[in-house]
């Protein structure tokens, strides 16, 4: 996900207006100068105003260059898909624990997480049994956070 | 005196004791492994101090963060991949020591200096946090704004990343910590109708996000690192009281760098490590030999990162302003635990604070033999595949994120953040600012209003005192350096041309 200096410095800039003005429309506080509206309008200034600079390149000479990303067509689009595991493994997460419970949503979560990682069945399928199993033990019973039993609860 | 009894009795309770211990381990664990800081490790642990003593949380914290400070140079020497951020500045040095031959040199040197460092900067602690507290005590709202903007700007001045770049993401974090109606006219901002975002976003599933979701993210797009093989080492600690003799000064001057760079707010052991490093060689009598497996700059820069570590619980303690990502997470458990920062926590909580000295203390004493068991496993504790490390951390921050308000919408808020963090990091904007934004938010907003308001909305008394007006005049110059120091470099090619 390397994007140009031009790309993250015109989204800075975009989101910096978005900021001072959603700020602007927020009401005042009745008899006072200074309200709610101040401090978010300062920080979209500054933001336009960093997003400028960044967009102009200044301060480029203070960044280490990193390594270029190899580039191979089809592995990059893997590889990019292959980042969002982790994020789409929490959304998994905060939808199907409810009804599936802590133990099913979390046995899947490890597992498609370490398969994701070029872990073996060998080493996946052990792991997603015993990782939740634990995890479970040091959180429900020991710290007392009210996990879902959902369709299978835990033997405890 | 008896202030000093309560905080021995405090810490000698059996729970504190095997706070300490258990944390010691996990912190030497998650320090070791590549790609697992110690913010991270802090980070994690914040849902197991809910159910502690308000001691014992403070004791995990402050132990967990030392030891994976230190045992962040572990792979750092054997494999040439740190541990954490903090051990970057010298793993080369350090390898070069391994492939000399000579690992037990590079290990045992940042284990002994590391506890040094520590005990140094709980000195530092002890000495100044107690002083400044009087000189605090008369502070008002206009020296609280530039302080806790000052800590923003330190945090902007990160080596190896463009000021520019580190200020947007700080402006980030602060237009993140202005959702929700924590705000001084509690009107709702930015929550876009979502109810869940009435209440703000808390600092920890941003944390855990940027920090440990976007790791596990790296981890999918790059290869493995290589095994390590098997390795026997002898005695680590045998030429230690050699090195601290020869190299005494360096020695001090790392320690004294490191307690500074701690204090100031903003800036943690990373920079620490960084800056004494570089002035190691710089002042060494034989420069030449950095690089190649000298022992000078790791004692140097092991000794600064672990004092910083202690310093920058001054701010903190006095102020509420972290010294760094890991106290940004600590003044969370303190607020939690009702141990509020402020000057007056010195002279109400008096047995607590002597508790803290003495836990960070114990914690550098016990990381010795701790440290030496630690590298002596390290071959075995390295070959753990990250493919079943990575899975299990991803489930702890499901699980650790939703602990911290039994609510669903916080693993959402962990997810979004970490691909916050993973693009942020890949461009070259630096978390650790967008992290400092993020807690010191309200803090900034607050001291900033309640100033607007008591001067009439007039800025010249943000001025007018005279300890507000060095620390403006500070912020001022953080702030102006980077274009000052742009205009210079596009200025000197042309006076080169016109001198040529």
């Amino acid at each position: 996900m390397q994007l140009s200096d031009r790309v993250t410095g015109g989204a800075l800039v975009l989101l910096g207006a978005a900021a001072a003005w959603g700020g602007s429309r927020l009401p005042a506080v009745p008899g006072q100068d200074v309200g709610p509206a101040a401090f978010p309008m300062l920080i979209g200034f500054g933001l336009i105003a960093c997003g400028v600079l960044i967009v102009l390149r200044v301060g480029r000479s203070f960044e280490v260059e990193e390594a270029p990303e190899e580039n191979s067509g089809s592995i990059m689009a893997r590889l990019g898909l292959r980042v969002l595991t982790p994020p789409a493994l929490l959304l998994f997460y905060m939808l199907a624990v409810e009804r599936l419970g802590f133990l099913l949503t979390a046995a899947t979560m490890v597992f498609l997480g370490a398969l994701a990682l070029r872990a073996s069945l060998r080493l996946a399928v052990p792991l997603a049994v015993v990782a939740p199993l634990l995890v479970h033990l040091a959180f429900y019973k020991l710290l007392r956070v009210p996990l879902p039993d959902g369709l299978l609860g835990a033997p405890w | 005196m008896e202030a000093v009894f309560e905080g021995f009795r405090l810490v000698a309770a059996p729970d504190v004791l095997i706070a300490i211990v258990l944390s010691a381990i996990y912190g030497l664990v998650v320090g070791s492994l590549p790609g697992l800081s110690a913010t991270m490790a802090t980070a994690l642990l914040v849902p197991v101090t809910f159910w502690l003593s308000p001691i014992a949380a403070i004791a995990t914290i402050i132990t967990a963060s030392a030891m994976a400070i230190f045992s962040g140079d572990i792979p750092g020497a054997l494999l040439r991949i740190p541990g954490t951020p903090a051990s970057a500045a010298y793993t080369d040095e350090a390898y070069a020591c391994t492939r000399k031959g000579q690992p037990e040199l590079a290990l045992g040197a940042g284990l002994w200096f590391s506890a040094i460092g520590g005990i140094v900067g709980t000195l530092s602690l002890m000495l100044l946090a107690p002083a400044l507290a009087e000189v605090a005590l008369s502070f008002s709202t206009y020296e609280y704004f530039w302080l806790a903007l000052l800590g923003l700007m330190c945090a902007t001045l990160v080596a190896r990343s463009s000021p520019i770049k580190a200020i947007a993401s700080m402006l980030l974090g602060l237009l993140i910590s202005c959702i929700g109606m924590e705000n001084p006219a509690g009107t709702p901002r930015f929550t876009f109708g979502v109810a869940n975002l009435l209440g703000g976003i808390e600092p920890i599933p941003a944390l855990v996000g940027v920090f440990a979701v976007s790791e596990v993210m790296r981890a999918m797009a790059s290869a493995e690192p290589p095994r390590l093989p098997y390795r026997k080492f002898g005695s680590i600690l045998a030429n230690q009281w050699q090195l601290t003799k020869k190299y005494q000064w360096p020695m001090w001057r790392g320690n004294f760098v490191g307690i500074v760079i701690g204090v100031l707010p903003g800036a943690g052991a990373d920079m620490a490590a960084w800056v004494s490093y570089a002035m190691s060689k710089k002042f060494s009598k034989t420069p030449e030999k950095f690089g190649t497996g000298h022992p000078e700059g790791l004692v140097e820069a092991g000794a600064s990162n672990n004092a910083s570590l202690a310093s920058g619980w001054v701010p903190s303690l006095l102020f509420g302003i972290p010294g760094d990502t890991i106290t940004a997470i600590a003044i969370g458990v303190l607020y939690m635990k009702g141990l509020n920062p402020g000057p007056t926590l010195f002279t109400e909580r008096a047995g607590s604070m002597y508790a803290l000295y003495i836990i960070f203390i114990l914690a550098n004493l016990i990381m010795i033999p701790l440290g030496i068991v630690m590298i002596r496993l390290a071959s075995r504790v390295l070959r753990a595949p990250r493919s079943a490390v990575m899975p299990v951390i991803l489930l702890l921050c499901a699980v650790g994120s939703f602990a911290t308000g039994n609510n669903l919408f916080a693993v959402l808020l962990v997810g979004a953040f970490g691909c916050l963090g993973y693009v942020m990091e890949k461009n070259g904007y630096p978390v650790a600012a967008l992290v400092l934004g993020i807690v010191m938010g309200s803090m900034v907003e607050q001291s900033f209003i309640t100033s607007l308001i008591k001067s009439d909305g007039d800025v010249l008394p943000f001025f007018e005192r005279p300890v507000s007006s060095i620390l403006a005049a500070l912020t001022l110059g953080a702030l102006l350096w980077p274009v000052a120091a742009w205009l210079w470099t596009r200025a000197s090619p042309r006076r080169a041309r016109a001198a040529g």
